[in-house]
């Protein structure tokens, strides 16, 4: 029975020059995502509200109701945060989606491995991020109308977007591990995601000087939140003029947070993933 | 690769042994366990498919075909017990999956994917380049019958089209044992009938050992040679489909006479000494049930001499079958068994 069958040989030798899964699957989804239509929605809806929001901030600005270096640091708050919703919403789909379309059986079912299945997909779900830049840099640079902020801006809305937007798609994509139902995925993922932009954006609001107690435990949860700590970073350096090295502890935030939630997403729920929601024995039901 | 053969045990040859005219085994169960809390869906699961050879696997819902399916294709781990495949231990689940095709139950297709795109992108996952996989996904889409229809969306195809798409990913990676869960569900009788003649030719053509699930009992008796017949995740029975209805003790014949004929076909059938009763059957116009003292046996004495009996009496027979003579009564009976 231990015996292999030369006849048979022929069946498993993979042939000619195959590609690495995860470019086939990353392949795939990018297609199913562009062409398909989904991310190129996404993209359609991100571009109209940043057109809504570039026209209010500049009518404000017209009035002198807003200063412009506050104006270019709303705008790319503004465009980081809804690129991140695009890439956490396309992450949030990419399993419980597929169990739902019930196309992830197939998939579970070639020798691929479960890391490489979730690691083409998490690239399709970060592809949105670079052309959300795309279209948000001609608006920074007419808005900016050559102000100073416009290089930080240039050189750290990207960057901090670059270092969330995987890791929102990571967050995405583990609550998608865990979910049978897509609704449910995208639901848990919008209250992450509400949990997270709602503190970021209130803390702007303190404008009233806090005791000193007050505000380090503001300082704190500014921090602990990756959002409102890389608005934290980019309002001292837009608005403040402020170097890296002044502010360097607001960047550690956005650089562990994809770290941690990566490290999840490969290193353990990933290689774990299921047809049936949950990476352990729990929920599983067959008959 | 080598290492993982090492790994593998041999399993214990008898009743379960590779049926005759197998050339060998490529899937050995054996002992195979799972439960979901307090409820033990399989309770030891042990049988033998030999390459080439068609295996009907049965039972009413519940009985844990799903679950054995799942174990056997890796989506699942066993609680206890082990297979293999190839010889390939269960402890190697990515080699196992290189060996088998698997059509579930309920698979989607990509909207936006033509059935070509769809079938070069599963071959490219099993390590094909992407022209190998395009050349071989065209051989398969022939080799279905739906060459003329590769090039358009699948999301256009018919059931029983996407169907034989399933069956064309089950099979490009060539494997030595097919799954198909219910491949003709919701098929019309042509289409049901088509494929299992393509289920058939796998099987023959491909040397490929080929489990079909299926709740269509006739159509596993027409096509398999061998059966497994699961009721509350234990096997109540197992063997070649001949020897399974062999088995059960045959003492009761169906006739169907016409209406006019009943009372002296009734008359007639009675002054056989081995009949022990005849009756009119329950709820089947024209149909008689004829008791037997005795098991009909291979030599066909009774059902000759009541046979006989009939054309004497000038009464035309419209049908005559022995109840238990049809893999449907084996199910029926053996299942009811298991529940009482």
């Amino acid at each position: 029975m231990s015996e292999r069958h030369p006849a048979n040989d022929r069946r498993l030798e993979p042939t000619g020059a195959a590609s690495p899964t995860w470019w086939i699957v990353f392949s795939r989804e990018l297609h199913d995502l562009w062409i398909g239509g989904k991310a190129l929605y996404l993209i359609l809806i991100y571009a109209v509200l940043l057109g809504i929001y570039s026209y209010l901030f500049a009518s404000n600005s017209e009035l002198n109701l807003l200063p412009l270096k506050q104006m270019v640091l709303e705008i790319v708050k503004a465009a980081i945060a809804v690129g991140l919703f695009i890439c956490l919403i396309i992450g949030a789909d990419s399993f419980s989606g597929e169990r739902e379309r019930a196309t992830l059986e197939g998939l579970l079912l070639t020798p691929t491995s479960r890391r490489q299945i979730a690691l083409g997909k998490f690239l399709a779900a970060v592809s949105p991020w670079p052309v959300a830049v795309a279209i948000a840099v001609p608006y920074w640079i007419v808005l900016s109308k050559g102000d100073a902020a416009l290089v930080p801006a240039l050189l750290w809305g990207p960057v901090l977007g670059s270092l969330l937007a995987p890791a929102f798609a990571g967050v995405g994509m583990l609550v998608s591990v865990w979910c049978n139902s897509n609704k449910t995925s995208m639901l848990v993922s919008l209250v992450v995601y509400l949990l997270l932009i709602f503190p970021a954006e209130f803390s702007g609001l303190a404008t009233v000087p806090l005791g000193s107690q007050m505000a380090a435990r503001s300082d704190v949860l500014q921090w602990v939140n990756p959002i409102a700590a890389s608005g934290r970073f980019l309002h001292d350096t837009l608005m403040g003029n402020s170097t890296l090295h002044q502010l360097w502890l607001w960047v550690t935030t956005p650089v562990l947070f994809p770290v941690v939630v990566l490290g999840v997403l490969f290193a353990f729920a990933g290689p774990k993933l299921r047809l049936e929601a949950g990476t352990g024995r729990l929920g599983r039901t067959a008959t | 690769m080598q290492h993982a053969k090492a790994d593998v045990q041999p399993m214990t040859q008898g009743a379960d042994a590779p049926a005759p005219g197998s050339r060998t085994a490529v899937l050995v169960a054996e002992g195979l366990q799972k439960s979901y809390g307090p409820r033990q869906a399989l309770r030891g699961l042990s049988f033998t498919l030999g390459a080439g050879r068609l295996l009907g696997f049965l039972g009413p819902n519940g009985a844990g075909k799903t679950t054995s399916i799942r174990i056997l294709t890796t989506i699942m781990e066993p609680d206890a017990g082990q297979f293999t495949v190839d010889g390939i231990s269960h402890k190697y689940p990515e080699e196992i999956r290189r060996r088998i095709g698997v059509l579930p139950e309920t698979f989607g297709l990509p909207k936006q994917m033509t059935g070509i795109e769809y079938l070069t992108y599963f071959g490219q996952l099993y390590g094909r380049s992407a022209r190998q996989a395009k050349q071989l996904g065209l051989e398969l889409l022939d080799e279905v019958g739906l060459k003329q229809r590769g090039r358009s969306l699948v999301s256009t195809y018919s059931h029983g089209m996407r169907q034989r798409v399933g069956i064309a990913r089950a099979l490009i990676n060539d494997p030595m044992v097919v799954f198909l869960d219910e491949p003709t569900l919701g098929l019309d009788p042509r289409g049901q009938q088509e494929l299992l003649g393509l289920v058939k030719q796998i099987a023959q053509e491909r040397s490929a050992g080929v489990i079909l699930c299926s709740h269509l009992l006739t159509e596993v008796e027409s096509v398999c040679d061998d059966v497994v017949i699961l009721n509350s995740g234990e096997i109540v029975a197992t063997g070649s489909v001949r020897d399974v209805i062999g088995r059960t003790e045959r003492n009761v014949i169906r006739i169907r006479v016409p209406v006019p004929s009943l009372a002296e076909s009734q008359r007639a059938l009675g002054t056989i000494p081995a009949v022990r009763k005849v009756a009119a059957a329950n709820g089947s116009t024209g149909w008689l049930r004829v008791e037997l003292s005795e098991v009909l046996s291979d030599d066909h004495q009774i059902s000759n001499a009541i046979l006989e009996t009939l054309i004497r009496a000038r009464i035309p027979i419209l049908s005559f079958e022995p109840e238990g003579g049809r893999l449907q009564d084996v199910f029926l009976n053996l299942t009811a068994q298991a529940i009482k």
